[in-house]
């Protein structure tokens, strides 16, 4: 009962997290300064074709009208009309979501992979080598731009050793899989298709190594200093005098405990793997919602950067959802009433 | 409790993945695709051309529909038209799907009489028939979108316009206030595309004349058809069997969505690509000397150049006008801001076009300039210059382009503040003349020297005339001229209004850039026209 109180309570906010993200959103995209319909339409259109088209999007209306209509669309699941590509936006995201989706889980996938090891080690053997290694690792990983990363692994990877593909979530001459989850990699299973799933995981490391380092580092660090408190605790004591292995000690006892600020990081980090896709995508030609969210952005495309931010205002606390069940989880003390 | 809510979630994520496995599987771009396997490797990647290229503008493949840079391209090798310029010639259309035609004065309307080509099918296999003409036209009139106001407007033609008179004559009336010239040029453009009456009427629904399957489909006898558009990603054009002309050496073509020149630079020398399009200066100087790549450029018909609002003192004065024009160093420009990827051209007509005005009287004339600003009786001026972000067509930064000019003006006791904002911003503030001095492009709609003259000379058209507010008689000469159907008279009449605008226009022509392209050494027969394709049929690799 506490906890379906708890999902309510959450669903409530989402909600009006929403609401207001749709207000905040429309209301500054309508004062600024610029046309978009003159962004669209470029230099040659004429006043008949300009004022045809703030018709057609009923941008001629008053803006409280303009709204009312939007939130209405909204409530049937409607989204608009894109300014840029003409195409109901709810489209737009349904073709490039997935491709974001499958680049932030990899990122996150490295990030948890390599973090929380990294960060164990460091702490495990905490003013050695391993634990400079990974905070110096980490300091880097903090402080690198992804835009210059990107361009460096593409410079390294790609262009000089050949090792890896550059750009593109598949090779071009291999036929995408059949969409069911828009995820290539999931797709390429789903269909048996083993020459796609090749060519699209390829496709996935340098943009997850890139996207998710900066990830790592924040992982690891933070799983680093809650070990270290972990470490010294009287119950840690405990389970090394019962005689257990310094192995299982650490990874039981110790691992488990210091998860849970790390698990509250990987939320919020997922939420920022999806902002920085944006630059991830554009460097590596990656077709997702980052780089749909960037020509929308730079066309004044209003529906879209309002569809877009709707998607990001739902996806934030859905993550952050799923790390309060994992707290759940995590932590037996928070099932108590 | 919550034990059982990670089973649940769990039986939850496998029943999705089972779901998701049993759902209908749908390839990208399979809806455009007989067999939804097919995929680019089907033609081969020894015959499948490809090319890298910022897509972010497709809107539709449909020739009524398209008025953006890619879908022109590609489109172009999709349909064929009733009269077509060959090679970089853009001055006289050729017979293409009409083998001859005839214009005749009916009084009050001129009667342009087509004689179709006979054998011509489309790539469904049906024949093309003058109905098929009629009915693109007509759709391309009923539609109404973007460039449909090349019929309308410009030739003037309504839906009940043309005409079949038998299934291989088609027969247009135009209005005299029309140019027959023009309307002939226009035919050349995507929009005289003629479409496959018989497969686009079976798909038409809700009176869409068939708009939404044309949007990423095609219906076209040209020697490429749309196989598939998967958005924000690739093109595949393949090679139409039933093609009438000579058969396309290539199997396919692949556009690929790579808007980043350095992305296109890298996969080009790696050979994972054979042409790259949207190549800065600096990607052509990197690829300069590297093993298997080659290096192209050809002209656009783009014209970069400053509008001086006439509305504003003191450019007011023409000799204000002229001394800004006359201080300016256009040879620096092309030479060290351009690498010379572009030519110095001062009317507002570009190379190419019938029409075209080679005087470039201004170069650095520093005396000469302080002279007319002092016979203007202006000593000091300080003006607000509108530049946009980005890069400018040719290679060059706007802002280097606007530096350069600021230090130029300086030199004659002209003061500009330079204000950089996006495009659309600075379209906004110029369409409504509220700029002072504006940078910025502009390339013609239709290749006739009429789609310049018009909007630089003619205030009433509420184009670059207006937004200068330059409202001067010579728009009535454009006018003229547009009508006239010799055409070396034609070309006279605007070699006299071209002169006239380049010293008493309120414009600064400062150069014609070029397009760089990088290709693989092996690619052969890659030729653009500065109208904005290449036949991609006569490409091999």
């Amino acid at each position: 009962m506490r906890f379906l109180g708890f999902l309510t309570r959450r669903i409530v906010g989402i909600a009006a997290v929403m609401i207001g993200v749709s207000i905040i959103t429309f209301a500054i995209s309508h004062v600024i300064p610029a046309d978009p319909v003159a962004a669209a339409l470029g230099d040659h259109a004429t006043d008949q074709q300009i004022a045809a088209f703030r018709a057609d999007y009923r941008l001629d209306r008053p803006l409280p009208e303009q709204y009312l209509t939007y939130v209405v669309g909204l409530a049937h699941g409607d989204l608009g009309r894109s300014i840029r590509t003409r195409r109901p936006v709810s489209d737009d995201l349904f073709d490039s979501f997935p491709a974001t989706i499958e680049l932030s889980l990899a990122a996150l996938l490295v990030a948890i992979v390599v973090g929380i090891p990294a960060g164990v080690w460091s702490a495990v053997f905490r003013g050695r080598l391993p634990d400079h290694l990974v905070r110096l690792l980490s300091l880097i990983g903090g402080s690198v731009p992804v835009f210059w990363l990107g361009l460096i692994v593409i410079g390294v990877f790609y262009y000089q050793l050949g090792w890896l593909p550059g750009g593109a979530r598949i090779d071009n001459f291999v036929a995408p899989p059949p969409t069911r989850t828009g995820l290539y990699v999931v797709d390429s299973l789903l269909a048996g298709d083993l020459e796609a799933l090749r060519s699209s995981l390829l496709h996935l490391v340098l943009p997850a190594l890139t996207l998710g380092y900066f990830s790592t580092a924040v992982i690891a660090r933070m799983t680093r200093s809650s070990m270290l408190e972990v470490l010294g605790q009287d119950y840690m004591r405990t389970a090394r005098a019962k005689g257990l292995q310094e192995r299982l000690v650490v990874l039981r006892h110790g691992l488990r405990n210091a998860l849970i600020p790390t698990v509250t990081i990987l939320g919020l980090t997922f939420g920022s793997l999806l902002s920085g896709a944006v630059l991830t995508e554009t460097i590596f030609s990656w077709p997702g919602l980052g780089r749909y969210a960037t020509a929308a952005a730079i066309a004044l495309d209003f529906p879209a950067v309002l569809g877009v931010t709707l998607l990001a205002a739902i996806v934030y606390p859905l993550a952050n959802l799923v790390v309060d069940i994992a707290y759940f989880w995590l932590d037996p003390r928070t099932q108590r009433g | 409790m919550f034990r059982s809510l990670r089973h649940t979630s769990i039986i939850f994520a496998v029943g999705l993945l089972v779901a998701a496995a049993c759902s209908p599987a749908t390839t990208p771009g399979a809806s455009a695709s007989a067999s939804p396997a097919a995929s680019p490797s089907a033609g081969g990647a020894a015959s499948t051309l490809v090319i890298d290229r910022d897509l972010s503008d497709l809107i539709s493949f449909d020739p009524a529909v398209l008025y953006e840079f890619s879908a022109v391209f590609a489109t172009h090798n999709v349909y064929e038209t009733l009269v077509k310029f060959e090679g970089t010639d853009l001055t006289t259309p050729k017979p293409s799907l009409a083998t001859s035609w005839d214009i005749k004065d009916a009084g009050s309307n001129w009667d342009i009489t087509f004689k179709l080509k006979s054998g011509v099918k489309f790539a469904s296999g049906n024949p093309l028939t003058a109905d098929d003409v009629v009915y693109s036209v007509q759709r391309a009139i009923k539609l109404n979108k973007s460039p449909a106001f090349l019929f309308t407007d410009i030739a003037g033609l309504k839906a009940e316009s043309i005409k079949a008179t038998d299934p291989s004559t088609v027969v247009v009336t135009m209005p005299k206030t029309s140019s027959t010239q023009t309307f002939l040029v226009i035919l050349t453009f995507t929009i005289g595309g003629v479409v496959d009456s018989k497969e686009v009427k079976a798909k038409e629904t809700g009176g869409d004349f068939g708009s939404a399957y044309l949007l990423d489909h095609s219906a076209g006898s040209g020697p490429f058809a749309v196989d598939h558009w998967t958005k924000n990603t690739e093109v595949l054009l393949k090679a139409n069997p039933n093609f009438g002309g000579t058969k396309a050496a290539l199997s396919a073509v692949l556009f690929k969505h790579v808007p980043e020149p350095a992305n296109q630079q890298f996969a080009l020398e790696k050979g994972d690509i054979d042409i790259a399009n949207d190549l800065g200066s600096e990607q052509i100087a990197a690829l300069q000397g590297k093993a298997g790549v080659t290096t192209t450029s050809a002209s656009s018909l783009l014209l970069v150049y400053v509008g001086m609002n006439a509305l504003v003192k003191p450019l007011d004065n023409v000799k204000v006008r002229e001394a800004l024009r006359t201080a300016v160093d256009y040879d620096g420009i092309v030479k060290d801001l351009l690498k010379g990827n572009g030519k110095k051209v001062q009317g507002i007509v570009p190379a190419g076009l019938a029409g075209y005005n080679e005087s470039t009287p201004f170069q650095a004339d520093v005396a000469k300039a302080k002279a007319l600003l002092q016979e203007a009786g202006q000593a000091s001026i300080t003006l607000d210059f509108l530049v946009p972000t980005g890069g400018a067509p040719g290679g060059a930064a706007w802002s280097d382009i606007a530096a350069k000019l600021k230090s130029d003006w300086a030199k004659i006791g002209v003061t500009v503040n330079i204000k950089q904002t996006t495009t659309a911003d600075l379209l906004a503030t110029y369409r409504a003349q509220k700029g002072q001095l504006v940078m910025i492009n502009w390339g013609p709609d239709y290749p006739d020297p009429g789609a310049n003259v018009n909007p630089f000379t003619d205030y009433k058209a509420k184009s670059i005339a207006y937004r200068n507010g330059w409202d001067d008689p010579i728009a009535t000469k454009a006018h003229d001229a547009e009508l006239i159907s010799d055409p070396a008279k034609r070309v006279a009449a605007y070699k006299e209004i071209t002169d006239y605008v380049l010293h008493n226009g309120p414009y600064v022509v400062l150069y014609q850039p070029n397009e760089l392209f990088g290709l693989r050494s092996n690619v052969k027969g890659f030729n653009w026209s500065s109208i904005g394709w290449a036949e991609l049929a006569s490409v091999t690799k």
